[in-house]
C-alpha cells in the first residue's frame, strides 16, 4: 500500500511539473528591461523648441527639421523588428490603466489617436534606416518618453514620418 | 566472476501461452490502449504539421490592424494591393507581374445537397494566388471560372460531407448563390486544404463588398520583411499590420497550445489506464505461480533472473500489442481527416507518433510487470513452497 502511495505521489508530482512548466509568452512578457544603447544616435540633453506629436502632425512641413516629443506606442506592436523604427504618440494622451487589464496598455486603445500618431525611423549617416531593433539601439521600450530630432516627411494622406538622426530618451 | 544465469527466453514465451485466454485479453486491452495513444498523438502531430506547413517563410500577410490573429475580422481597402506593389521594391516579380495576392476570407454556412448550415471556409482569390501560395497544386479539374469553386482536398471533411458530394461538377450553395465545383487542389497538408476557393470578384459581388481581408506578398529571396512592416507603420491612415506568414501560423500554434496540452494529458491518462491493465494481468499471472517461482529460487536461480523473466513476459506482450496497434494506426488511421474549428487536417502517424506510441507500450509492459514481480520475489522461499 505504501509503495502504491509513493507511486501515485510521483505521478502527481510529474503531472504538476509538466503542466506548471508551460511558457507564458504574451506581449507583456516581452516588455523587458532596456539594453545597452548606441550613443551614436543618442542626445545627452533635451533639444530646445520641442513640439508634441499632435502639434507636429498639424504644423510641420515636408523636409522641415523638427524635434518632436512623444511616447513610444499607439499600436499593439510599436516597434518594427529588424529596422530601427517605431510609432510615437502624443504625451497628452493617457495609456490604458492597469485596472483595465490590458496586455498591451501602450496601444492607447481607449484614446482617440487621430492626428496624434507619427512614425519614426532612425537613419544612419548613409541616410538609410538603421538595420537594428530600436529597443537595443536606443535602450527604449514601450511607453518610453523620447524626443526625436530629424526631418519630417509628409505624404499625400497627411501621415507624418520623422527620419531621426538623434534621439533624446527622457528619464521618467 | 559469477555470471548471472538467466531463465531461458522460451520460458517467458511458454508462460504467456499457458493461459492463452488471459494473455489474449490482455494483449487486446494493451493494443487498444496503445492505439488510443497513437490516435491522440497522431491528432497532435497532424494539428502541428498542418499549422507548420501552412506558413511560407517568404510570404508576408498584410491585413487590418484590429484583426489580431483572426483574419476573418480583417477589412482593408481594395486599393491596398496597388499601393503595396507601387511602394515596395521587395515584392517578387516575374515578367512584370508582382506576386501580391488579394484575398477575401470568410467562414459561411454552406448547403451541400440536402445538408444545410454546414460551416465552410471560403477564400476569394485571383489567379495571382497560385504564384504566392506556392504549395497549392490543382490535382483535378480547372481553376474556377465565374460561379465556380475549387475545393481543397480536406474541404469535404471540414464540411462533414462525403467526398463524392464535392466531386467535380457537383454543386453547393452559400451566400444565396449556387456554385459549381470546377476542381480540387492540394496544398501540402496545410490549412488551405480545408478551404473552398472562388474568384475574388464573384465573392465580392455576392457579399456586396469591395474591400479585402488580406494581401499576401511573396518577397524576393533574401528580402527583409521588415520593409513591409515599415511601410505599414508609416502609412498610419491605412491602419495595416504586416506579419510573416510563418509567424502568423506560429501564433496560431500558441493559440492551440491548451488543446495540445490537454491531448498530452489524455495520452498520460490513457497510458495510466494501460499500466493498470498490465498490473492486473501480471498480478493475476504471478499469484498462481508463487510455488513455481519459489521452486526456481530453490534450484538456484537468482531473484534478479526471475524478475527479468517476468519483465520479459510483460514486455513481450506489450511489444506485440504495440506492433499490432502500430500496424492499424499506420495503415488505417494515418491520413484520416479530422474536422476542427479552423478547418480540417489529417491525422499524422509519423516517426514521433510511432516513437511515443511504441515507447509508451514498452513502458507499460515494464511498469505493469514490475510491482507484481517484486512482490512475488519478496516472499520467503520456504513459505512460498507451501503456497497453494
Amino acid at each position: 500500500m505504501l509503495n502504491s502511495a509513493k507511486f501515485g505521489g510521483l505521478l502527481v508530482v510529474a503531472a504538476s511539473l509538466i503542466l506548471g512548466c508551460a511558457e507564458s509568452d504574451g506581449p507583456v512578457a516581452r516588455q523587458g528591461a532596456a539594453t545597452a544603447p548606441d550613443a551614436t544616435y543618442l542626445l545627452t540633453a533635451k533639444p530646445t523648441e520641442v513640439r508634441g506629436v499632435a502639434q507636429a502632425c498639424q504644423e510641420c512641413e515636408n523636409d522641415e527639421l523638427i524635434a518632436v516629443e512623444g511616447r513610444i506606442g499607439g499600436v499593439k506592436k510599436p516597434f518594427v523588428d529588424g529596422i530601427a523604427a517605431f510609432t510615437l504618440i502624443d504625451t497628452k494622451l493617457n495609456w490604458c490603466a492597469d485596472s483595465e487589464g490590458s496586455a498591451t496598455p501602450w496601444d492607447y486603445c481607449c484614446s482617440d489617436k487621430t492626428g496624434k500618431l507619427a512614425a519614426v525611423t532612425i537613419i544612419g549617416s548613409d541616410d538609410q534606416p538603421v538595420a537594428k531593433n530600436a529597443r537595443e539601439l536606443l535602450g527604449v521600450k514601450e511607453l518610453s518618453k523620447v524626443v526625436v530630432h530629424g526631418a519630417a516627411k509628409r505624404d499625400d494622406q497627411g501621415n507624418l514620418t520623422i527620419l531621426a538622426k538623434k534621439v533624446y530618451v527622457a528619464q521618467d | 566472476m559469477f555470471r548471472l544465469r538467466l531463465l531461458p527466453w522460451e520460458y517467458a514465451v511458454r508462460n504467456l501461452l499457458r493461459r492463452p485466454s488471459r494473455s489474449a485479453l490482455t494483449l487486446g486491452a494493451l493494443a487498444v490502449v496503445i492505439l488510443l495513444i497513437f490516435v491522440v498523438v497522431g491528432f497532435i502531430r497532424g494539428l502541428e504539421q498542418s499549422l507548420a506547413v501552412s506558413g511560407d517563410s517568404d510570404v508576408v500577410l498584410v491585413y487590418s490592424m484590429g484583426a489580431d490573429e483572426n483574419i476573418e475580422n480583417s477589412a482593408i481597402a481594395g486599393q491596398v494591393p496597388g499601393l503595396l506593389t507601387a511602394n515596395l521594391g521587395v515584392i517578387q516579380k516575374r515578367f512584370g507581374e508582382p506576386h501580391a495576392s488579394a484575398e477575401l476570407y470568410l467562414g459561411t454556412r454552406v448547403t451541400v445537397g440536402d445538408q444545410q448550415g454546414l460551416l465552410g471556409l471560403v477564400r476569394g482569390v485571383t489567379p495571382t494566388a497560385a504564384l504566392v501560395r506556392r504549395q497549392v497544386r490543382i490535382v483535378e479539374g480547372n481553376w474556377p471560372g465565374p460561379g465556380e469553386i475549387l475545393a481543397g482536398r480536406l474541404a469535404a471533411a471540414k464540411l462533414g460531407v462525403q467526398t463524392q458530394q464535392l466531386a467535380v461538377g457537383q454543386q453547393l450553395e452559400f451566400e444565396g448563390r449556387t456554385w459549381k465545383i470546377s476542381g480540387h487542389f492540394t496544398a501540402g497538408g496545410s490549412a488551405f486544404e480545408s478551404e473552398l476557393w472562388c474568384r475574388l470578384p464573384d465573392i465580392q459581388q455576392v457579399l456586396k463588398r469591395q474591400d479585402l481581408s488580406l494581401v499576401a506578398l511573396l518577397l524576393q529571396p533574401g528580402a527583409n520583411p521588415a520593409e513591409v512592416v515599415l511601410f505599414c507603420t508609416q502609412r498610419i491612415d491605412l491602419e495595416l499590420q504586416a506579419v510573416g506568414e510563418s509567424e502568423y501560423y506560429a501564433s496560431l500554434q500558441r493559440h492551440y497550445k491548451p488543446v495540445r496540452m490537454l491531448a498530452w494529458l489524455v495520452v498520460g491518462l490513457v497510458a495510466g489506464a494501460g499500466v493498470f491493465t498490465g498490473l492486473n494481468m501480471m498480478y493475476g499471472a504471478v499469484a498462481g505461480r508463487i510455488r513455481e517461482i519459489a521452486t526456481l529460487q530453490a534450484i538456484g536461480y537468482r531473484r534478479r533472473a526471475i524478475l527479468i523473466s517476468l519483465l520479459q513476459e510483460g514486455m513481450l506482450l506489450a511489444a506485440t500489442a504495440s506492433l499490432l496497434a502500430g500496424l492499424v494506426a499506420l495503415f488505417w488511421l494515418n491520413g484520416t481527416a479530422v474536422r476542427f474549428t479552423m478547418g480540417a487536417f489529417a491525422l499524422r502517424v509519423d516517426s514521433v507518433a510511432l516513437l511515443v506510441g511504441c515507447g509508451t507500450g514498452l513502458l507499460l509492459g515494464m511498469v505493469g510487470a514490475l510491482p507484481p514481480a517484486i512482490k512475488a520475489l519478496r516472499l520467503p522461499v520456504a513459505e512460498s513452497l507451501k503456497a497453494v
